[in-house]
Formats: C-alpha cells, structure tokens, sequence
C-alpha cells in the first residue's frame, strides 16, 4: 500500500513500541524487561522524530547555504521542537535506565534468580 | 494466557496509535508555534543552531528539568549500590596492549571532542548533554583498559553540584536582571561566532560538565561493584 | 512574578547544594530539606492571595506565551504546591532522625528532587514540562521506595519503575500525538484549538494520558505496585508517596479532562473507575491482618478511588469535593505513616498484632494517629466529614440515577473502612502489652510532623470556612477554560 511507503517511519515507530510493550508485560527475565523498556524508549523517539518532519526541508541549523521560502525568507528546515524534545526523553530514559538496572542487580543479589515470577516476597 | 491478553492490549493500542497518526500524515507541513522559533529564532537568542535555542532559551525549563532527572538517576544509582564495606575485587584478566595503548592515545582526543560538542553547541548540533555523553564514554574506555581503574569521586561529585549551580543559579540571575526566570539576559553577538548567543554557550559549558561528570560517576558505581 | 519560580528553584537549589555541604558536614544535610521547604511554605503562602485573586501567570525566559513556557499559578496551583510544601516539611522534619541507614545524605537530596518535581509539575502551564517534572518526581520516587536496599524494598521498586515507565511511555506517546495534532505544548493553546480537532484523536490521546497518568495515580487495574511500594518504603516516603505523589496523578488527569480537552462526557466511566477503585481498595485492607503498612497502602488506593469518583462527576462540586478529600487524605495519610513508623521501629516489626497496647505507652502518637482515623472514616468533628460530605452533596446534586447507586456503594465502603480503622483503634488501646518490655515515646522530630497534622486536622474540620475559598477557586479553574486560556494567552 502506498501508505505504508509513506508513513514507513511511523510503523516502524509503532513496531517498536508494540515490541516494547510485549517484552514488558510477557517476558519474565528481569533484564528482559529492561530491554522492553528501552525499545519503548526508542519507539517513542522515533515517533517524535518523524512527526516533526517535513518533505523537502533539512536540519534545523542555520547557515549561509540555507534555502529559503520564496516569500518572506523564513528558512526551509524541519520543526525543531520535537527534536529539543527527544533530546530530553533520552536523558530521561538513560536516567530510568541506569535506575532500573541497578536495582536489578541488587534484586538478583537478594533473591538469587532474575525471574520475575520467582521474586514474590512481597504476597498479601 | 497472558500472552493472548497482552497481544489483545497491543492490538487495541495499534490501532488507536494508527487512528491518531492519520490525520497527521507523514512530511506533511504541520508546524505551528515552531514557526515562530524558526523565523525569529536566530534574532532573538543569537544561537544559529535553532534546536539549541528550543532547548536554552525558548523552552529552558524543560531543560532544567532534564538535568535533574539525570541528577536523580545518578544519586539514585548511589544510593541502591551503596556498600557499607567496600566490596572485595575479584581479579580479572588484564586487557591486551592494542586496548590499553589506543585508550591512551584516544581518551585526550575523546575528552577534547567532548569539549568541542558543548562549547559549540550554539552553532553546530550537539550540546551539552551529547558532549558530556562523549566525555563519559572516554571514562568507560579507561575501564576498559584498565579494570582497576578508579575516579576520584569528591571531585567529580563537586563538578555535578557546580554544573548544576551555575544553570540554576544563571536562572536566578536572569530572574535578578530582567525579572523573568532563566531569561538570556547577556549581549547576543554575532550569530556564528563562537562567543555569541548570550548565556547559552555559558550554560552548555556547564550542563557539558555536569553531565560528564554525572555519567562517569554512574559507569564508575557500575564497574567498582565487584 | 518574581516569587513564583523560586518555588521551583529553591528545593532544587538546595538539593544541588547539598552534595557540596556534605563535604563540609556529613551531619549538616539534613537539615536543608527542612529549611528549604519551609522557605517555600513561606513563599506559597504569600502568594496565595494574589493567586485566588487572578491566577499568576510567569512566563519563564521572557517569551509571551504560547512561544514560551509558562507557569500558571493559580487557586489550583498554589493549593497543592502548599500542601506540597507543608506536607514535605512536616515529613523532612521527621527525617531528621529518622533516617539512620546510609547514605542518609542522598536520601536527603532525593526527597527534596520528589519535592521539586511535585511543585513544578502542578504549577506548569505546558504540557512536555509537566510531563518532565512527573518524571522527576517518579524517578525519585523509585530510588527512595529502594533506599533500604533489602528485599522487599528492591522488589517494590523495580516494580514500582517497570509499571510507572510504561505509564510515562503513554503520557510521552500522547504528547507526541498533541504535538502533531496541535502544533503546540502550551496548556492553554491546547485548551484553546480543541474544537478543530477531530473527536477520535482527542480520545485515543486522552485515553492515553488517562492510562499514563493513572498508573502513578494508582487507580484501579493499574496500581498493582502500590501495596507493595508503600509498605516497603521507609516511613517517610510512604507518607510523602502516599499524601502527595499520588495526587499529582490524579492532578494530572483531572487537568488533562477537564481544562485541557473539556471532555466531560466521560463522567460515567470516571466515576465508574472510582468506585470500583474504592470497592477493591477497602476490601482488601479490611482483608489485610497482617503488615498494617499495608493496610494504609491498600486504604490509600481506596481513597484514590473516591477522589477520582469525586471528580469524575464533572461538576465544579464534584471537584470542590475530590479537592477536599484530596487535602483531607494527605494530611491524615501522611500522619499515619509517620506515626507508624515510629510505632514499627520501637516494637521491631509491622505486624498489626505487636502494636497491641502501644496507646498507653507512646500516647501522643497513638492519639494522633486516632484523630486521623476518625478523620478519614469520616467521623465529625474531624476534617474528613465534611470533605465526604460535601462529595456525596455533589454527587446527588448531578441528579443521575447511576451516580445514586455509586454514591450507596461508597458509603457501604465508608462502613468496611470504618471496620479496618477500628481494628487498628482497638489494637492500639483495648488491648494489653504481651510483652512488658518498655518501650518510649517518639523522639521529638517525630512527634512534631504528627502533632501539627493532627491539630491541622481539628481545625479544618471545625472551621472548613478556612479552606473552602481556595477549594472553591481551585475546583473553578479546572472548569473555566475560557478564563484559563485568557489569563495565559491575552484576550483574543
């Protein structure tokens, strides 16, 4: 479909968040998890990446060699925000990241196993 | 069973995903408020690099934020691998000359392209949280060469708060000067020139360090583990 | 103008600060969290007129909004950012000895962080910074849920991460979808373009703030690592966790709704949720014998439950009344939780049966935690009457049938509430010490925090006229959205 041709990074943003989201709530690997939340992290980013694209305009950086709107002279670049906004998202994932390995490797070391369905001190 | 309710969820969230995305075709010109940012981006914060003023000056809060959850992840990674007694170190093999040579000739030059990411974050892409990355992933080649390898920590924890103080306290001083918090209160410049667009070079500078030193004290509580 | 930021700016100072105080005095730290959010008490209270007048609106960076972002001090804003601060304050004096177990300096940091990002993510007026001070204080939140490092404290939180990130993921996805649908962050801007947007995007991104949002709210499928992050928690941060970082959620959700996409057609299912979030809530404290941390943990779900009904009504009453019972749980909540957990580390254990007899030797603590109880069963003259009141006032005012039978629900929960209370009432004074070995009051920081709640609790609940114009205020603005656009944008 032409669809898909056109919005090829919109799926393949999607695909990784549906990967994501099933490695999250079917994998039972502690680390296993992890990994699920950094494709969701990565989909994410690349959702945001490609919504602020626009056909036939480059990068957000300004120069002499820039092209510019035949009317007004605004230049012809991408929408920068959503770029300033996956600049943050990274940091946060990397911060959630670190967080939730660390704690990984302190839960190995007080039950042994990294299966979740194993670790369930904590019962009614 | 799990397996069929999560597939179930995944498949009611596709298609809500795919539902919203249709009416926002892909390349399609959907800019709105960035318009504003693109036009008059350069004029009014002095940065030619328009992502870097989005991140320094238009929406410098979010930013401010953004160093402070790294702040948190790197307390936080302290805090859970806190020993009370240091833990003893298992003997590992030594890593080969080709790894221990080329990580001395390389981290200055790894450090060196980190200082150059931030300080010229106003002109050309990158910043402080991508030069500070790079500087990190210098620390992470000297562990690699040598396992015993240790940071001084004081140090480095002393970077973080002075990079961390700095953002905020330039915030403070804008609130002091101009009356609005984190306002790009210094003489714009030249667009291009190294020293120009205002505080932000000055901020990069220290989110660069701040960063630097932040991740390379996560790496370091990683590796010194064991 | 000026004062707002430093609300923000002050406990994040301060938390950059402390690593660099640590190296002058280890012992010195914590006593910054205290000072700094009494600052900020000060601070929010000065405001608070001003902000009932006309809501305060700061643009940050000297942008006109909606090319900037901007804060939005309103009745609603400052109302949680005090309680916020007042709250944190009380808890951070307890910590001051509290908190043996290194590396109480960092401890320190991190819940001025929490701090921090509860402050700025209910006085921002855009949506992606909202979005990053959530973070902040979820992610401080697991770290301080794993403080102690044992067992049950890092199970809790890896749970606690793995469930909230998948959450933060949905609020991120949906604040993609409104950047590409909007074209703009600003609250109000939303606010103000939501009639050219197609009703199926704005479901499907609501439907996911609400899912994102609600996770950390704890609401009903989604708050499976509450029980389990509350009672394995330190003391303090089950009382910060439970008085204030929930709320936030909640906060979000009912902004997202109502201000942002003035959907008020969802009342049936929010009340629904609610409800059935009280029912599991109460049930399964009432079932919880054992770990009494627990049981608060289970009875804050519950509450949620009915904060979330309150506002699901979609009326100014409705949330006049979640408002209420919002200030009302978090300063009995909190008081609970410091109570005990001085109760718990003087006995050595959490099991509901060794508090027995506990009244006769740590008396104030034992009084205050009955004030609260009394408070959250909803027992005149406390605090907790009137907000349960003026909630079941709303929800028949709405004049549905189905809201009638979900209003006979509650109360039915209000009864099993009653019936695990009184279980911890009756442990604590009807029955005698087992064991005759002394055990000592509470240390004065520990009795400070539960003595003011208490007495905060008495007050209001004699002279609510204290509260009810900042409710009123606060429950107008999520509601006003042509007023909230106007403030922040201009006229048009």
């Amino acid at each position: 479909m032409d669809l898909l041709g056109q919005s090829v990074y919109y799926v393949g943003a999607v695909a990784l968040l549906l990967i994501g989201f099933y490695m999250v709530l079917v994998k039972a690997n502690l680390i296993k998890i992890m990994l699920g939340i950094s494709f969701l992290d990565t989909g994410v980013h690349v959702l945001l990446i490609a919504i602020g694209y626009v056909r036939g305009r480059t990068a957000p950086i300004l120069s002499e060699a820039m092209r510019t709107s035949a009317g007004g002279g605004s230049p012809e670049v991408v929408d920068p925000v959503p770029q300033a906004l996956v600049l943050t998202a990274i940091v946060i994932g990397i911060g959630v990241l670190a967080l939730g390995l660390s704690i990984a490797v302190r839960v190995y070391e007080h039950y042994g196993t990294l299966d979740a369905r194993e670790i369930r001190g904590l019962r009614c | 069973m799990r397996k069929a309710a999560a597939v179930l969820l995944l498949a009611v969230l596709a298609t809500g995903l795919a539902l919203a995305l249709a009416p926002i075709p892909f390349g399609q010109d959907k800019i709105v408020v960035a318009n504003h940012y693109i036009r008059n981006g350069v004029r009014e914060t002095g940065a030619t690099n328009l992502v870097t003023s989005v991140v320094l000056d238009y929406r410098a809060l979010d930013t401010l934020g953004e160093v402070t959850i790294l702040f948190v992840a790197a307390v936080g990674v302290g805090v859970i691998f806190f020993a009370e007694r240091p833990p003893r170190r298992r003997p590992r093999q030594a890593a080969s000359v080709i790894v221990v040579t080329g990580s001395r000739v390389l981290f200055p030059l790894i450090l060196l392209f980190g200082v150059y990411v931030f300080l010229h974050g106003h002109l050309t892409p990158g910043g402080g949280f991508q030069g500070g990355a790079v500087i990190a992933s210098g620390v992470l080649l000297l562990y690699l060469a040598r396992r015993e390898q240790t940071l001084h920590r004081e140090a480095l924890g002393v970077a973080e708060s002075l990079g961390g103080l700095v953002f905020v306290g330039i915030g403070l001083l804008g609130l002091a000067i101009s009356g609005t918090f984190l306002s790009n209160f210094l003489a714009k410049g030249q667009p291009n020139l190294l020293l120009s667009a205002g505080v932000i070079p000055i901020i990069y500078t220290a989110v660069g360090v701040k960063v630097g030193a932040e991740l390379a004290r996560i790496i370091g509580d990683l590796v010194e583990r064991e | 103008m000026l004062i707002a930021p430093l609300l923000i700016a002050i406990p994040l100072a301060a938390a950059f600060l402390a690593p660099l105080v640590r190296l002058v005095s280890r012992r010195a730290v914590r006593f910054i969290p205290p000072v700094a959010l009494l600052a900020n008490l000060v601070l929010g209270v000065l405001l608070v007129p001003r902000a009932l007048a006309e809501p305060i609106v700061v643009s940050i960076g000297g942008w006109r909004p909606p090319f900037c972002i901007n804060l939005v001090v309103g009745p609603l804003g400052i109302l949680l950012a005090v309680l916020t601060s007042l709250v944190g304050l009380l808890i951070a004096v307890y910590a001051v000895t509290y908190i043996r177990k290194e590396p109480s300096d960092r401890y320190h940091m991190l819940f001025l962080l929490l701090v921090t990002g509860a402050t700025g993510a209910v006085l921002t007026g855009d949506i992606f910074n909202l979005f990053v001070f959530f973070e902040i204080l979820c992610m401080a939140s697991y770290a301080l849920t794993a403080y102690r490092r044992d067992k049950g404290g890092t199970e809790a939180g890896f749970k606690y991460l793995v469930q909230g990130t998948v959450g933060s993921t949905l609020i991120l996805i949906a604040i993609a979808l409104v950047y590409g649908r909007f074209g703009t962050l600003n609250m109000a801007d939303i606010a103000d373009r939501v009639a050219s947007v197609d009703s199926m995007s704005l479901f499907v991104i609501l439907a996911l703030f609400l899912v994102g949002f609600g996770v950390e709210a704890a609401i009903f499928p989604l708050n499976a690592w509450l029980p389990d992050a509350h009672s394995s928690a330190p003391a303090s941060i089950s009382a910060i966790l439970s008085a204030i970082a929930i709320k936030v959620g909640v906060y979000a959700m009912a902004r997202t709704t109502y201000t942002l996409f003035d959907t008020p057609g969802l009342w049936g299912f929010l009340c629904a949720i609610g409800v059935v979030t009280l029912v599991v809530g109460e049930v399964s404290a009432y079932r919880q014998r054992e770990d009494v941390k627990r049981m608060l943990a289970y009875s804050s779900i519950g509450q949620i439950g009915l904060i979330v009904f309150a506002f699901g009504l979609a009326t100014a009453d409705g949330a006049f009344g979640g408002l209420f019972q919002l200030v009302n749980h978090a300063l009995a909540k909190a008081l609970l939780f410091l109570a005990v957990g001085y109760m718990i580390y003087k006995v050595g254990s959490k099991r509901l049966a060794s508090l027995e007899g506990l009244g006769r030797e740590m008396p104030v603590t034992c009084l205050a935690c009955a004030v609260a109880t009394f408070s959250l069963v909803g027992l005149p003259p406390f605090a907790g009457f009137m907000s349960k009141l003026s909630i079941v006032y709303a929800a028949v005012a709405t004049d549905r049938p189905l809201v009638f039978a979900l209003v006979v629900i509650v109360l039915a929960a209000t009864v099993v509430e009653g019936g695990y209370f009184f279980r911890l009432i009756q442990t604590l004074y009807f029955r005698k010490r087992p064991n005759p070995r002394p055990v000592g009051e509470a240390p004065l920081s520990g009795l400070i925090p539960v003595v003011v709640l208490g007495v905060l609790i008495v007050v209001i609940g004699l002279f609510p006229q204290v509260l009810t114009p900042i409710l009123r205020g606060g429950a107008d603005e999520l509601f006003h959205r042509a007023d909230y656009v106007r403030y922040v944008l201009g006229a048009p």
